[in-house]
């Protein structure tokens, strides 16, 4: 680098991004299935993931299967094996951990790192690096992944998405404006239909343009997250990274599909009851209290109906939460509709540590209801989810989520080897049998 | 004996700077049980040779006036599970050391049974960027996976099964290998 010259990398940001990951984890798993278009999502009724192979035959994601299988019959299509592919997005942070401690989480099959100021560590330059860390990738989890190198999130992200699949694209600092030319706003990260609407009113169509808007004008017509996003196309890095994982959650969700639907209240109830033991189990284990549920239930036609109830006070007790969701079932639940789902949102959610006393006790009683689950989490963690659960989630328990052709179980969920069992398996990736 | 018993502990002491612990006491005094070594600890205490905190565990006073005293050394119980442990490894580390690149089979075939592998066998495999000849490896031929030993010939490689009902493979077409064996197991 010479005097004068901007460096290429004021801060050399990398984002990572699996390709077409839950389907790719399948090959993986499946040597057969190389080559094919394979779909994954089977127990959701719609694409969750496809292979390249199934989207050049016009496969998209979100799709419902019955048109998948009029566009392409010879789909393969599977249950979702949520163990394994949360299995393998741990080894993809790890591996790239080996390289660089900053490194954000940001979903299953992708993730951000900072490279600033490991080259003298890794002896070469972060072209070099970020192309060792796609090596490391590839070989190891046995599929591919497409990484983009900048020096800003944004940037990292066009490059990831620039060539896909296997794609590395490194854009320093000086030739920012051909990707941002070639990019339309609405592809950029973080610009959602209604900004990119907004921006097209000023002319505004490609990211090149928006980054050529002056500070004035950015400052006067737009709102914080979308100036930071300005900032960050230019090249000077605002987002930082949250190398903290996951601290905590602003609401949790437990919604679970079943085939086939159903409009025996009794069974629809007790979906709903495991819903609320899940989001209950999953508070517990982050420590976490709600103070507000939302329910609601999906009818075969996919039209929902929901009821928010404030609970007389914070809990992740399931009995406070049902002793509620009984009082209003009846108010959205119609007799004789076909329902299909239900599921339930906690929110508000709290520290579970600080308690509030209120004046009838009731708080009193659910201290007491802690410390039976307490055992029933411990009971859980020597024997598996469940081994313990409520009487209400019988009906629930006692068959599998889907009775007809979506109701095959992920190839994991069989007992593999001695010692294994259905809800307790090795943390290993099995890939078939030789 | 008790002087004998008390000059082993004092010679215990001068070499190793140090008052022994139960289980040192026990081997020094030929005593068969931890009681016996309860009840000598007491004698000596009585008589003024050594103190005994709250925790039982023993320092030296007069122990026979010649003897320096060193500085206070922890003696008596040592928990067994402070240093000794640490250089210690669990099953999962052993098994995998480079766990984001293993993975699991089953094994279905008979073909490398000469190599100790067994139908209903698990092995435990590990995906490299390099495969060395002699290494058992699981290979993919049409997009299947058979397991053998990478051998070489001249320039071309092949697969050689351990076992003499099957022939080697020379793969007409390239064949890639995805991954190398690195240990078996089988559970009874």
């Amino acid at each position: 680098m010479s005097w004068g010259e901007r460096s290429s990398y004021p801060r050399a940001i990398i984002h990572i991004d699996g390709d077409s990951f839950f389907a790719s984890c399948e090959v993986m798993k499946n040597p057969a299935l190389r080559g094919k278009p394979v779909i994954t999502g089977r127990e959701r009724g719609i694409v969750s993931a496809c292979t390249y192979e199934a989207k050049a035959r016009g496969v998209t994601r979100g799709m419902k299967l019955s048109e998948v299988r009029a566009l392409c019959p010879e789909a393969v299509i599977l249950p979702s094996d949520y163990e394994t592919y949360s299995i393998l997005s741990h080894r993809i942070y790890a591996i790239v951990r080996r390289y660089t401690p900053a490194l954000e989480e940001y979903s299953i099959d992708e993730c951000f790192a900072e490279l600033t100021g490991t080259r003298r560590m890794h002896h070469g330059s972060y072209e070099d690096i970020a192309k060792s860390i796609k090596r490391d990738l590839d070989c190891e989890l046995g599929m591919t992944f497409s990484i983009g190198l900048s020096c800003t999130k944004v940037l990292a992200k066009i490059g990831s998405k620039w060539k896909k699949p296997d794609g590395f694209t490194a854009l320093p600092s000086q030739t920012l404006a051909i990707y941002r030319t070639a990019t339309s706003i609405g592809k950029v990260w973080g610009i959602g239909a209604q900004t990119a609407a907004f921006l097209g009113l000023h002319n505004i169509h490609t990211a090149e343009d928006f980054a050529q808007q002056s500070h004035e004008w950015v400052t006067a017509h737009l709102t914080k997250p979308t100036i930071e996003l300005w900032h960050e196309l230019n090249g000077r890095l605002v987002l930082e990274l949250d190398t903290t994982g996951r601290a905590t959650y602003q609401s949790i969700a437990k919604t679970k599909t079943f085939t086939p639907p159903s409009r025996d209240v009794g069974f629809i109830f007790s979906q709903l009851s495991k819903n609320i033991e899940n989001a209950c189990i999953k508070l517990r284990r982050w420590n976490l209290q709600s103070a507000e549920i939302t329910f609601f239930l999906k009818t075969q036609e996919f039209t929902c109906s929901s009821y928010t109830v404030l609970l007389p006070h914070p809990t992740n007790i399931p009995h406070d939460m049902l002793k509620e969701v009984e009082k209003y079932f009846i108010y959205i639940h119609k007799p004789g509709v076909l329902y299909r789902a239900t599921g339930v949102t906690t929110a508000r959610l709290s520290d579970a540590q600080h308690i509030q006393l209120d004046l009838f006790g009731a708080v009193n009683t659910t201290q007491e209801m802690q410390h039976i689950f307490n055992q029933v989490d411990s009971v859980s963690r020597r024997y598996g989810k469940h081994a313990l659960f409520l009487g209400s989630s019988l009906i629930a328990m006692k068959q599998n989520q889907h009775l007809n052709e979506r109701g095959d179980v992920p190839a994991r969920a069989h007992p593999l080897f001695k010692g294994e069992t259905t809800r307790r398996r090795l943390n290993i990736p099995m890939i078939g049998e030789v | 004996m008790y002087n004998i018993y008390k000059q082993k502990i004092i010679s215990f002491y001068k070499r190793h700077k140090r008052m022994p612990g139960y289980i040192e006491m026990m081997s020094l005094t030929g005593f068969k049980s931890k009681n016996a070594v309860y009840k000598l600890i007491n004698k000596l205490v009585e008589d003024g040779v050594v103190n005994k905190d709250a925790q039982g565990h023993i320092t030296p006073r007069t122990l026979a006036g010649s003897v320096p005293v060193l500085g206070l050394v922890e003696a008596g119980f040592p928990s067994p599970a402070e240093e000794e442990l640490l250089d210690v490894m669990d099953f999962d580390e052993y098994l995998t050391p480079n766990k984001e690149a293993s993975y699991i089979l089953r094994v279905k075939g008979d073909s490398m049974i000469d190599a100790g592998i067994l139908p209903g066998d698990m092995v435990v495999v590990e995906r490299r960027q390099s495969y060395k000849p002699g290494q058992i490896v699981i290979a993919n031929i049409d997009n299947e996976y058979t397991m053998k030993y990478l051998r070489r010939k001249m320039d071309s490689y092949y697969l050689e099964p351990a076992n003499r009902k099957y022939k080697p493979i020379y793969p007409r077409e390239s064949f890639r290998v995805e991954a190398v064996v690195t240990s078996v197991v089988r559970k009874y």
